[in-house]
């Protein structure tokens, strides 16, 4: 019961984020000149994020946290370069996210998983639209 | 004290919303007065245009956010779990944390005024008004940065609500069967989540651009400043909903029980707020007709916009309905609900009124467009809450709050209100324009405007008196026993003030009213619901 009730919590927040992350993209996309991510960096740090998520989905919360925090680390860096609000916040979610990883009860796992895959996801848009720019 | 700081109860966190959002109402109230004060007389000098200009600016932004939706959350916080039947809210550690983020981002915004550099332009904050170039000072960014967490926090509490109605109903509860209050409740907490992204996102972009050099307001730059215009008004339409449907919520309690009737057509009343849920994310352009947007999209969002009125009609008719022939007991819980039927239907008429676009463009940006607002919200939401109050306040405390002042606090709070208000409709009509510092010596200005001061004053006289009853009760008032009203919903069921844990037992509910099952074995309302179905 408690695990739906997060569940069902993390799932009406993430709608919440959607509707954020589908304006400011809309926004970026029309208003702002947007840095190309379709290089060699953007796509090392797609695989890396790609495959914590994977590894949440296998149960392994340590594997996500260290591969989560090395896409945190080349987002501030590689990217960093040309300023680019969308990434940051986008990494500021992923900071949130390995904190509440690194602390969450076990119970709680299932929750932050759809929080991470939704931020994977967001990541992936970010990506295609950038890559359009 | 340490008690109430770490409180994660459901009632101790709702009363904390309450009178946190009583104390922004003090302020943004007194703000209203310096206001009312500077325009009292034609070509006044009481205070700087600068500060009229701060004055303004929060009283908008305190009484939409931190009175208007932290006491509605207050309201649903303490009562939804008592009213489903369930011992507390489904995610308690949020509550609390959903409290102090919006408590703290109140307290950040006021900080502003310390350093000297309160907020100033508008409580929505106009591009290119907003941006660094015309607003140098740091009175946005406060603004904005507190709004974010204040944001924050509404959606948290939002979230709460809805896995609590959710998940927590008492056994037999269906959807058809949950109060009202509940049902509008759901539906705000709903438009919370979808709307308050729209205000997140404008304020994410407009701090980039006052403090990162961006430019997505900057037109000079690629920018364009409409598109704050489209986003705010994203928000901002479906906003003006939030904070009216838990308060069409309590009406809906309140006058079935003092009419002594079920309320009339309860599909009639839920569905139809699920209706203006739905249209009040297509409407937003109709606050920004005075904009060259083409004849097209003009006619589209004023059709929109007055449809809007079918189903707050349907709603309006319903409670008439609800009392009619029924035995009305003039409490002042009745009351100040009977005074919200006729005024925001004012406020409703003067809104249907807006959405023709040539009368929207005669009067935009004038005084009509203040008395439609305060119509709205203040003999609306305020009025419904005043009701509300009076009625669930033997619940909260466990004492009944004095019926002889609570009349003289509404017929002076009736009297002052509409004093201050119906005569700004007649201001716009002249042509006097909003946000004006000060004003020359038209003909009528002067005596209108004094008019509309003196209701003013004698509108804070009766809160004043309200504020009075309240703590006069408290201490002194007749011990309100379990279910003073003779209602029919399980908050009542529970003990006044409730325990910590609200329910020994949670009866399995079978009906609309099941404290009316209760109390009436030989003819229950479940007998009537099965032969219907």
């Amino acid at each position: 019961m408690t695990r739906d009730r997060a569940q069902l919590g993390m799932a009406m927040f993430l709608m919440s984020e959607a509707v954020f992350f589908f304006l400011l993209v809309l926004a970026f996309r029309y208003f702002a000149p947007l840095p190309h991510l379709n290089s060699r960096n953007g796509w090392l740090l797609t695989i890396l994020l790609l495959t914590s998520a994977l590894s949440l989905w296998r149960g392994w919360r340590w594997v996500t946290i260290a591969l989560g925090a090395a896409f945190f680390i080349g987002e501030l860096f590689f990217l960093g370069t040309t300023f680019f609000v969308l990434a940051d916040i986008h990494g500021l979610h992923i900071l949130a996210g390995l904190i509440a990883l690194a602390i969450v009860p076990a119970s709680a796992l299932r929750a932050m998983a759809l929080y991470w895959y939704f931020f994977t996801a967001v990541w992936l848009v970010i990506l295609l639209v950038a890559s359009r720019a | 004290m340490t008690s109430w700081l770490c409180a994660i109860d459901h009632k101790r966190v709702g009363i904390l919303y309450m009178l946190s959002a009583l104390l922004f109402f003090l302020a943004g109230g007194m703000e209203a007065m310096v206001m009312r004060a500077q325009l009292a007389a034609p070509n006044l000098k009481l205070i700087a245009p600068e500060t009229y200009n701060q004055m303004f600016t929060m009283h908008g932004t305190t009484m939409i956010f931190l009175v208007a939706m932290p006491v509605l959350t207050g309201f649903g916080v303490y009562l939804v779990p008592l009213m489903i039947g369930a011992n507390e809210m489904a995610l308690p550690r949020l509550g609390a944390l959903s409290f102090w983020l919006q408590l703290l981002g109140g307290v950040l915004l006021y900080f502003s005024f310390a350093t000297g550099a309160a907020p100033d332009a508008g409580w929505f904050s106009y591009a290119p008004l907003s941006e660094k170039a015309f607003s140098p000072g740091a009175g946005v960014d406060y603004w904005a940065l507190a709004l974010l967490m204040i944001g924050s926090g509404s959606v948290g509490s939002a979230i709460n609500l809805i896995v609590t109605i959710a998940t927590g109903r008492a056994p037999g509860m269906t959807m058809r069967l949950v109060p009202l209050f509940v049902w509008m409740t759901l539906v705000a907490s709903v438009m919370i989540v979808f709307a308050l992204p729209a205000l997140a996102a404008s304020l994410v972009m407009l701090l980039s651009d006052r403090l990162f050099f961006a430019s997505f307001f900057d037109p000079a730059q690629g920018g364009e400043p409409l598109l704050w215009q489209h986003y705010f008004w994203i928000f901002g339409h479906p906003e003006v909903y939030i904070v009216v449907m838990p308060a069409f919520g309590m009406i809906s309690e309140i006058i079935p029980v003092f009419s002594r009737k079920p309320i009339f057509g309860y599909p009639f009343v839920a569905t139809s707020t699920v209706a203006i849920a739905f249209l009040s994310y297509g409407v937003w352009l109709h606050h920004m007709f005075a904009v060259a947007l083409g004849r097209n999209f003009l006619a589209v969002f004023a059709a929109a916009s007055m449809l809007i009125a079918v189903p707050t009609g349907m709603k309006i008719f319903s409670w008439v309905a609800t009392m009619w022939g029924g035995d009305i007991r003039f409490t002042t819980a009745m009351l100040f609900a009977v005074a919200f039927l006729l005024e925001f239907t004012v406020g409703g008429l003067s809104g249907v009124a807006f959405a023709a676009v040539p009368v929207d463009w005669q009067v935009t940006d004038t005084y009509f467009v203040v008395a439609h607002i305060h119509y709205v919200l203040f003999g609306g939401t305020v009025f419904a809450l005043l009701a509300g109050v009076h009625y669930w306040f033997p619940k909260m405390s466990g004492r009944m709050m004095d019926e002889k002042l609570g009349r003289w606090s509404f017929w002076l709070i009736v009297l002052g209100f509409n004093t201050a208000f119906f005569v700004q409709h007649f201001l716009g009509l002249l042509g006097m324009t909003r946000r004006i510092y000060s004003y020359p010596d038209l003909p009528w200005f002067g005596a209108l405007n004094l008019i509309s001061t003196a209701g003013a004053a004698i509108l804070v006289f009766g809160i004043l008196l309200f504020c009075a009853n309240i703590a006069m009760s408290f201490f002194f008032g007749t011990p309100a026993g379990d279910d003073p009203w003779n209602a029919w919903t399980l908050e009542w069921a529970a003990s006044s003030p409730p325990l910590l844990q609200n329910f020994a037992e949670v009866p399995e509910v079978r009906s609309r009213r099941p404290l009316w099952d209760q109390k009436h074995p030989e003819a229950p309302d479940w007998v009537v619901v099965r032969s219907d179905a």
